[in-house]
Order: C-alpha cells, then sequence, then structure tokens
C-alpha cells in the first residue's frame, strides 16, 4: 500500500530533475546552435558554416574509416576469443576477463604516453595505430556484451551438434555461433563503433586529426559552429540508439535461464 | 590457425583445454595494452641521459604546482564520483522500479550515450548553455539570478564539476541498475510477511545488500571522473589543473629542457591512483556477487 502512494512523487520528482540535469543543457545548447549571424534570429547558418569548413569532410572520413575498421577487428579478435573461453577455456577466464578491465583502470592519458614510448615507428607514423588502440578501450564494454549473451544460449550443445554433422570450427562459429548471439555482436559492434568514433584522448595525445580533434580545432575560430556540431552528434547517437535498443532482439536459439 | 589447431587439439584429447585459441587475444592485449604501460614506466625511471633515476618523481611528491594537480584531481572526482553515485542510485531506483519495457530499453540507450558523452560536444554544449552568454544564463538572469555575480564561471572547478556530473549520473545509473534489479521480490516478501515495514526492509535488507554494488560504483566513478581528459581540456583550456591536462601540455611540447621524461611520471602517478581505486572496485564486486549466486 506504502509503495502504491510513494509511486508519483518519484516518478515525478525524478522526471523534474533528469530535465534539469540533461534536457535544459541540451536544449541551451540547441537553442544557440540556431543563432543566426551576430546572434541574431534563427538560422541554418552555423550548420552550414560547419559543412564549408576546410576539414570537415576528411576528418568525417577518416573517423568514420577507423570506427569501422576498429569495430570489424574487435569482432575478428573477441568472438573466437569468447566462444573458445565459454566453450573450453574456463580456467583462462579471470585472465582475460581481467586484461579486459584493465583499459578501465589505466588512465587512457597514460596508455596514449605508454604508447608514444612503446610504438615502433613504423606504427606510430601511420593513423592507422589508432584502430588498435581504439578496441583496447572498448574491451571491457565488448567482453561485457559478448559474454552476456554467449551465456544466454546453449553454447555447448550447439557446437556439439553442428561439430558431429561435419561442420569445421570456422563454420561453426559463423554460421551457428554468431547468428545465435547477434544481439551480443551488435551490441559489441556498436559500442567499439561509438566509442571510436568520439574518441578524442588517445588522438590528441598522438597528434592525429579525427572529426572530434578537428571539432576542438575549427571551435576555436567559431564556437556556435562548434555548438551545432555538438548539438548534431549528441542527437544523433541518441537517435541511432535508441533505434538499436527497439530492434527486436529474440533468437530462435536462446534458451530460457532458470532463475 | 589457432582455431584449426585447437580442432586436432580437442579431437585427440577429448576434454583439452590448450591456450593457443587465445593467443591472438594474449598477444594484442600484450602489445597494446600491457607493453605501452611498462614502457612509460621503465622511462619514467630514466634521466636524461638515460640513467636509472627517481628525479621524475621529485616534482610529484614535493609540494608544488604537480602535487596540486593531484590534489585537485583528487577533489574533483571525489565530488563529481558523490553526486553521481547519489543522484544516479536514485534514477537507477526509479527506473528500475517503474520504467518497463521498451521505454525501460529507450532508456538505458540514452544513459549510455549520456555516459559516453565525456568529451568534447559536452564541453561545447555547456559553454552554450551556461556560459556567459548562455541561454540558460540569460534566462535565469531574467528570472533574477545572475549566476555570474559571484566568482562562478563555466571554466572553472565548479563548472568542471557540473560538466562530470552529466556523464557521472548516467554512468551510475548503467552500472548500478543491475543491482537494484537483482534485488529478488522473495526477499521483500519475506521480510513483509515477518512483519516488517517497507521502511524496515529497507534499513534492514535491501541497503546492507546494494552497499557493496553503490561502494564498487562509486569507485568506477571516481577512477572514471579522475582521467577524464577531452571534457575538461576542451572546457577549461588549462585553467584548471588537473593531472590528465598537465600531462597534455606537457606531450604537446611545451616542456622545461629538465623535465623530459616528468611526463611519464605524472602518467604513472595516475596509474598509480587509479589501481588503487580500483582494487576498491573489485573488493566491492566481489562483496556484491555473494549475494548473486
Amino acid at each position: 500500500m506504502k509503495r502504491f502512494s510513494l509511486k508519483w512523487p518519484l516518478v515525478i520528482s525524478s522526471s523534474v530533475l533528469a530535465f534539469l540535469i540533461f534536457i535544459v543543457p541540451l536544449y541551451g545548447a540547441a537553442v544557440y546552435s540556431f543563432k543566426g549571424n551576430g546572434g541574431k534570429g534563427h538560422s541554418w547558418v552555423n550548420y552550414q558554416w560547419l559543412i564549408h569548413q576546410d576539414g570537415f569532410y576528411p576528418s568525417l572520413i577518416t573517423s568514420l574509416k577507423l570506427a569501422v575498421l576498429a569495430a570489424l577487428l574487435t569482432l575478428a579478435l573477441m568472438v573466437p576469443t569468447m566462444v573458445y573461453l565459454n566453450l573450453k577455456g574456463q580456467k583462462y577466464k579471470s585472465l582475460v576477463d581481467f586484461l579486459c578491465i584493465l583499459p578501465l583502470i589505466i588512465p587512457v592519458v597514460s596508455l596514449a604516453i605508454g604508447a608514444q614510448v612503446a610504438m615502433p615507428k613504423i606504427l606510430q607514423n601511420s593513423e592507422y595505430e589508432l584502430v588498435f588502440f581504439f578496441v583496447i578501450i572498448a574491451l571491457p564494454y565488448t567482453y561485457r556484451a559478448l559474454d552476456t549473451s554467449l551465456q544466454t544460449i546453449a553454447l555447448k550443445t550447439l557446437v556439439e551438434a553442428s561439430r558431429s554433422l561435419g561442420a569445421s570450427w570456422t563454420s561453426t562459429i559463423i554460421r551457428v555461433i554468431v547468428p545465435a548471439i547477434r544481439s551480443g555482436i551488435t551490441g559489441a559492434l556498436f559500442l567499439t563503433f561509438a566509442l571510436s568514433i568520439g574518441e578524442y584522448t588517445i588522438t590528441s595525445l598522438l597528434h592525429w586529426e579525427t572529426f572530434p580533434t578537428w571539432t576542438v580545432v575549427a571551435g576555436q575560430q567559431n564556437i556556435l559552429g562548434a555548438i551545432a556540431i555538438s548539438v548534431f552528434s549528441f542527437v544523433g547517437a541518441i537517435a541511432l540508439l535508441s533505434v538499436i535498443a527497439l530492434l527486436p532482439k529474440r533468437s530462435a536459439l536462446r534458451v530460457e535461464v532458470d532463475e | 590457425m589457432g582455431v584449426v589447431k585447437a580442432q586436432s587439439r580437442i579431437r585427440s584429447s577429448g576434454r583439452g583445454s590448450g591456450v593457443l585459441p587465445l593467443l591472438p587475444f594474449f598477444l594484442f592485449t600484450g602489445f597494446f595494452l600491457i607493453w605501452p604501460v611498462v614502457a612509460v614506466t621503465l622511462r619514467s625511471f630514466k634521466g636524461n641521459t638515460n640513467e636509472w633515476t627517481l628525479a621524475n618523481y621529485r616534482p610529484i611528491l614535493h609540494s608544488g604546482p604537480y602535487l596540486h594537480a593531484f590534489m585537485v584531481s583528487l577533489k574533483l572526482s571525489l565530488i563529481t564520483a558523490l553526486i553521481g553515485s547519489l543522484l544516479g542510485a536514485f534514477f537507477a531506483y526509479v527506473i528500475v522500479k517503474y520504467a518497463r519495457g521498451k521505454f525501460g530499453a529507450v532508456v538505458d540507450s540514452i544513459s549510455a550515450v549520456f555516459a559516453n558523452s565525456g568529451g568534447v560536444p559536452l564541453a561545447f554544449m555547456f559553454v552554450a548553455a551556461f556560459g556567459t552568454e548562455g541561454i540558460v544564463t540569460k534566462v535565469l538572469k531574467d528570472l533574477g539570478w545572475d549566476i555570474y555575480a559571484g566568482h562562478f564561471t563555466i571554466f572553472s572547478f565548479t563548472g568542471v564539476v557540473m560538466v562530470y556530473s552529466f556523464f557521472q549520473v548516467p554512468l551510475m545509473v548503467l552500472v548500478f541498475k543491475p543491482a537494484i534489479a537483482g534485488l529478488r521480490r522473495e526477499w521483500e516478501e519475506a521480510s513483509i510477511s515477518l512483519g516488517a515495514s517497507a521502511f524496515t526492509y529497507w534499513r534492514r535488507v535491501g541497503i546492507p545488500i546494494l552497499i557493496p554494488s553503490f561502494v564498487g560504483a562509486f569507485f568506477l566513478l571516481f577512477a572514471g571522473g579522475f582521467s577524464a581528459y577531452a571534457t575538461a581540456r576542451a572546457l577549461t583550456v588549462g585553467t584548471v589543473p588537473l593531472v590528465p591536462i598537465i600531462i597534455g601540455t606537457l606531450v604537446d611540447g611545451n616542456v622545461i629542457s629538465d623535465q623530459t621524461n616528468l611526463g611519464d611520471s605524472l602518467a604513472v602517478g595516475m596509474i598509480v591512483v587509479a589501481t588503487i581505486v580500483m582494487a576498491g572496485y573489485i573488493w566491492a564486486q566481489r562483496r556484491a556477487a555473494k549475494w548473486r549466486s
């Protein structure tokens, strides 16, 4: 009885709080970004300005390219690793678990300094070095996403069935396991992509130009333009993630786990 | 390759569990994660002429701008982790309790965006809202509260606290929600059938069970706030002395000649602090896991 009466005060107070903390700054920035020249009127001028700046497309393309590569490399590295870990390599699980949580422990700034000291010159001279570090930074999240979805399927049964029907390991992974853990894979892919495309710390400390570092430089000349792009990337990310969250996640191969 | 070899191993030994299939993972993390940390640690103990020395650590330990920066960084992480964990726990409770189905899923993904937005866009957005010419600033001024009447600017310590809370709160929601969702209905029903009020249930059962998860999440937020770089960098341009910002300045080449490897020792200092904090996190996680089996 008591809980019932608490419902609306709780929902309303938390909604008001969330509105003040999250919506107000976002709304303020959005309004600001539509200011016209000299701060008068409302227009798209700041968004147009941004698109016509030198470096907009090149840096955006660099970011997209690196993020796609990082997401693919993450899958190539982590799907076989996680499958094996859950299937046969139980005794290594705590070690892998620890290595995957390390990127949360080691400050990215420190990792960047370390990369400058440790990476061979040939890698340091190519922007593709960032791909490897994006994969590392995303590890804590990819590990969780894949591990969670692997634990909801009857992995052993699926593998034994597929192997006994004569499928090779490669085709077992690609044609049986991957479809079964599709939601975990989508999650891992998207997380890596999102983290990579917004990554600023390691990129700027290693002196590469991607979209986020470009925005900071561009923002120094035109703060309205920088705000416009910030609002754009924020709203875009929320829209994209919400769409993904609403996609059907059920898989035919899923088993119900008893509580 | 690894997979093929594992296949023959498994065939021959039946229940074999070789390390070979995990080799790509170990090589990758070894080279891109462990080796950089080892390398920077080693170099932090070297002087300009490559001799072993503790000289790089002297400026940190003796009072001065570097020790001060560590203090400011710790204070910032402590305050924002407190704000984030308390507010976030409240939101998490309301979300678990009242937001279900599709709406819950959308709230989840919005939290994920806000939590991972500790970057450049966030800094610009707060300038737009709370800067001298910001929209919110103007509205508040019209309502009779000039937030710039005192010492406040969005580029100050208080400003950074506000911006950091923006990603600390939703991060707490993400991390703490599973803990609240893990509270079994049976526990509540059992205590109520034994005559406990809702208040007694929370005081004697709910909160004691949640405390380890809460403490763990607090440590995680603390570590995140301590290491954050992009937001503060874009927002303050060095006006608030934080360790990551100072390292960034050193890396960008504003180095005094006899302090070549000072950035290394600061980086190692950060690793040490973060390790201590995360040890707390892991300890708290272990305690929290007790209830989950």
